[in-house]
């Protein structure tokens, strides 16, 4: 019987034989080395260096299952009260690592292979070929550069959303109306913001938006030319999305102190002044999470562009989430397009890294 | 038959309540007659399906599907006896699209379930979801159907891949391929000689175009342009003018310049086919003994450059750049912007029935126009000739056997014979003139008496679908190329396009080479060697 150290949260004090432990540590060892073994022989099976083989990874499949029920018992086998307190985290744990890990490492594989749907012979490793390809592909990078223009819109959106949050945060008429109704285009899906809002109100010849364009006298075009596309693309996703910055923002202006903002009041402040000494400093926390949030969702645009544009005219308003769907979906170039997303997830980690870090002395509130 | 153009020839003619109950009439007389003399003779089997409901008399259901697959058992009962089946189960996957295609095949094989004791279970796909689920199945070796509804351009994945199952001897007898219009026949439907498809349907782009455009006081001009020449000539003379419908600008020819999934390449396809397929050969996208694109040559590079001169005297309507296929047909066309258009079947049928159309009255149809020149290839220099290619886009629907069945006699001759009631020649007929998803594919669905006979109106039946039969049944159609991932080919084509259309390529032959560069690359991906070995097959080379 263990009595020593900790003994706080120990329900029973287990009396674990070596054979048990010997038991135990056989299970695990045992059917990990079979999972092992197991993939092992498949890989060399399909790279046609063994005869004999599965038909599918399936039983490899079952070999790891086997193993992680074994690793499971074993925490009770070998560890006795204190392994059933392991066995409440460990299977979530499996559970994660087999759906994120396991994917990303195959996705990693993929990406460095050749893999066409259409080809004969199945992912080929290809080693840096499709890095070099990336390199040399001038959609990707023109994508890449969209991107910049559409995260540094998220700016003016900000500002926006921030100008509304003060609005429905003062004592306006129907305030919980007006709350709701700006509540609203958040709640539609993008696609069917592109196809009421890209594809109909706008339609050049008989949405509503060009008539009165054309019975002012102008002549409508909005997605004509790289510029006005790009412009009405970020439209629209603005449309939909500063109501989520702005409820964000209105939580945030809520939950002020009212004694700081009613005491700068008495010290005379003009709104202006209150505004930029005392509630914006201390909106900056809620603020930068807005922004983080809100690059975040940025990143991920896509359902606009394909819908609206298909990322044009001449590539104009593909996002990198755009070029990929083409390039996946429309070509089949699995090997290609998970690759890119590889590269975009790294890029994108780095990128909200450094963002984070250089917000982070913003996120404290001022003392 | 597509239902847009059923609904159509309803709207056209003028269906009396008297013709409706001769219709019925006759109906009633049939359901009491007996089951022999039902089987008397083909003409009368056809004579009596077409009365299934009867024209007008509302569209088909459930129950009509299974009669008149009922009632075309007959060429089966010649092969297969009653309850030979019994115990084999199969799976058949297609479409879904408007309630179609897969419904009526439930239907139609219902009889023939009921007579041959098989069982067939069923998986319904969404067009959208159709390539990626049949890519992913062929990709990772988990076909797990036996009968699938598919169109020829994935021949090539398919048949290329020794996935399916060649067609027994008795199967050609018993549909009657004979009877196919020209360009449904050999090499289509064939892999290295041998034949694989039950052909259910029939695919070609064709000429739609304003009659008020054109004429005596026509701002077009007195004469509809035949060439491509002319359609830009009047695509540049009409700016600047005035809709004689809508009193807005008037407009010429509507290039879709913006992609649609790959499906946007056949509409420089339909430029480029005048000029580039030359009766000569066959192959007019790809060298077949390299597969070096002839995207880029003096042929295609003309196509474009047609378009970019377009975009250069500010003939399309603005926004243009943003207009993908289904935009120029269903938001332009038929809304009354532009005069001429090249598009499948189901634009002439909505131009009457659908809402938004407004030019019902003023519309009339041609073949794909033709060129004053056309470039020969193995010559590499331009013929002055006259030229004409109907784009055979798409190819149309069949219905093939996969390679699950070999090695099971019982099961493979089931599948056969399922797929052989679906094309047969008595039920296409049917399918043809209903609501179905399938247009006119045999030159006997041609044969216009029976649709008169039928209740239809001769004229209008005879003017629009006989330009569907000139454009088969010409002897110089563009095919297109039944090779893997022709797909990809088209979408990055897409790519490039959208990029010289907005000007970021110098001229049409920069962009041509960009294509020809984007072919290359996706050539040697999915392996050069097997890509050419298969263009040849689906060439019949």
């Amino acid at each position: 019987m263990n009595t020593e150290g900790d003994l706080l949260h120990t329900v029973t004090a287990d009396n674990i034989s070596d054979n048990r432990r010997r038991v135990g540590k056989v299970m695990v060892w045992g059917t990990a080395l079979l999972c092992a073994a197991l993939a092992l022989w498949q890989m060399a099976y399909e790279m046609d260096r063994v005869a004999r083989g599965f038909e599918t990874w399936r039983p490899v499949l079952y070999a790891y299952m086997l193993w992680a029920t074994a690793l499971c018992a074993a925490q009770v086998i070998v560890n006795g009260e204190k392994g059933k307190r392991t066995l409440f985290v460990l299977p979530a744990a499996l559970f994660v690592i087999s759906l994120v890990v396991f994917p990303l490492l195959f996705a990693l594989y993929i990406s460095f292979t050749d893999w066409n749907l259409a080809s004969p012979n199945g992912p080929q490793p290809n080693g840096t070929d499709n890095l070099v390809e990336m390199w040399n592909d001038g959609f990707y990078w023109n994508a890449l550069k969209n991107m910049v223009y559409y995260v540094l819109a998220v700016s003016v959106e900000y500002v926006i959303a921030f100008g509304l949050a003060l609005l429905l945060n003062a004592q306006i008429r129907a305030r919980k109306f007006f709350r709701v109704v700006f509540l609203l285009p958040l709640m539609l899906s993008p696609v069917a913001v592109s196809w009421m809002i890209g594809k109909s109100m706008l339609e050049v010849r008989f949405g509503p938006i060009s008539r009165m364009i054309r019975e002012l006298g102008g002549e409508p075009s909005f997605f004509g030319t790289p510029e006005t596309a790009r412009f009405m693309i970020m439209a629209m996703d603005a449309w939909t999305f500063i109501p989520f910055m702005m409820i964000m923002l209105l939580a945030g202006l809520q939950a002020l102190p009212r004694e700081v903002i009613e005491a700068s009041k008495v010290d005379g402040a003009t709104g202006w002044q209150s505004f930029k000494e005392v509630i914006f400093p201390l909106m900056l926390p809620v603020s930068v999470t807005a922004i983080v949030i809100r690059i975040i969702f940025k990143l991920k645009l896509a359902d606009v562009i394909i819908n609206v544009t298909s990322g044009g005219p001449g590539g104009a308003t593909d996002s990198v989430t755009s070029f990929i769907f083409r390039e996946y979906r429309d070509r089949s170039n699995v090997g290609y397009g998970t690759l890119l997303a590889m590269v975009y997830l790294v890029l994108i980690v780095i990128f909200v890294t450094l963002l984070l870090k250089l917000v982070s002395r913003w996120m404290e509130r001022p003392a | 038959m597509k239902v847009e153009l059923y609904n159509y020839i309803k709207a056209a003619q003028k269906m009396n309540r008297r013709q409706v109950l001769k219709g019925s009439a006759a109906l009633g007389a049939v359901a009491m007659m007996p089951k022999t003399a039902l089987a008397d003779g083909h003409a009368n089997v056809r004579a009596e399906i077409l009365k299934i409901p009867g024209v007008g008399a509302g569209s088909p259901t459930d129950s009509d599907w299974q009669k008149v697959g009922e009632m075309c058992l007959g060429a089966t009962k010649g092969n297969v006896a009653e309850g030979e089946f019994e115990g084999v189960e199969l799976t058949f996957m297609g479409l879904n699209n408007q309630n179609l295609h897969n419904f009526l095949f439930r239907g139609f094989l219902k009889p023939w379930e009921a007579y041959t004791g098989a069982k067939i279970n069923w998986i319904d796909l969404a067009q959208a979801d159709y390539n990626a689920r049949l890519q992913q199945s062929i990709a990772t070796g988990t076909v797990d159907f036996d009968i699938i509804e598919m169109g020829a351009p994935f021949e090539g994945d398919v048949l290329g891949k020794g996935l399916a199952s060649e067609m027994p001897d008795w199967v050609k007898e018993q549909i009657d391929m004979d009877d196919y219009v020209d360009y449904l026949k050999e090499p289509v439907g064939t892999w290295d000689g041998k034949t694989y498809r039950v052909s259910i349907d029939g695919d070609c782009h064709s000429f739609a175009y304003r009659k008020d455009y054109f004429g005596a006081d026509g701002i077009g001009g007195a004469e509809v342009p035949t060439t491509w020449q002319e359609i830009n000539q009047v695509s540049k003379d009409l700016v600047g003018k005035e809709d004689p419908l809508t009193g807005l600008p008037a407009h010429g020819y509507l290039d879709p310049l913006k992609g649609w999934g790959g499906f946007g390449f056949y509409f420089l396809e339909n430029r480029a086919s005048a000029y580039a397929k030359h009766p000569n050969s066959p192959a007019w996208l790809f060298e077949p003994e390299t597969m070096k694109p002839m995207v880029n040559n003096p042929a295609w590079v003309q196509a474009i450059q047609d378009v970019m001169d377009l975009i250069e005297a500010g003939a399309y309507p603005t926004d243009q750049i943003n207009a993908d296929p289904g935009t120029t047909a269903f938001q332009q066309f038929l809304a009354g912007t532009g005069s001429m258009l090249m598009w499948w079947g189901d634009v002439g049928s909505s131009a009457r029935t659908s809402d938004t159309s407004v030019v019902g009255d003023v519309v009339g149809f041609g073949i794909n126009p033709a060129s004053d020149r056309v470039y020969n290839a193995q010559a590499g220099a331009w013929e002055e000739t006259r030229n004409e290619a109907p784009n055979m886009a798409y190819i149309g629907w069949g219905v093939y056997v996969m390679a699950t069945v070999e090695g099971d006699e019982k099961k493979k001759k089931a599948a056969w014979s399922a797929a052989a009631h679906l094309g047969g020649k008595d039920l296409s007929l049917w399918a043809s003139a209903y609501p179905s998803g399938f247009q006119p594919y045999r030159n006997s669905h041609f044969q216009y008496d029976e649709w008169e006979e039928a209740g239809y109106d001769r004229a209008y039946v005879e003017d629009y679908l006989g330009s569907n039969a000139d454009s088969y049944n010409h002897p110089n159609a563009a095919i297109e190329p039944r090779i893997p991932g022709i797909f990809q080919y088209y979408s990055v084509a897409e790519d490039e396009l959208a990029k010289g259309y907005a000007g970021q390529y110098g001229s049409a032959q920069e962009t041509a080479d960009a294509i020809a560069a984007a072919w290359e690359k996706i050539t040697d991906q999915i392996g050069r060697d097997s890509q050419i070995a298969v263009y040849k097959a689906s060439l019949g080379m």
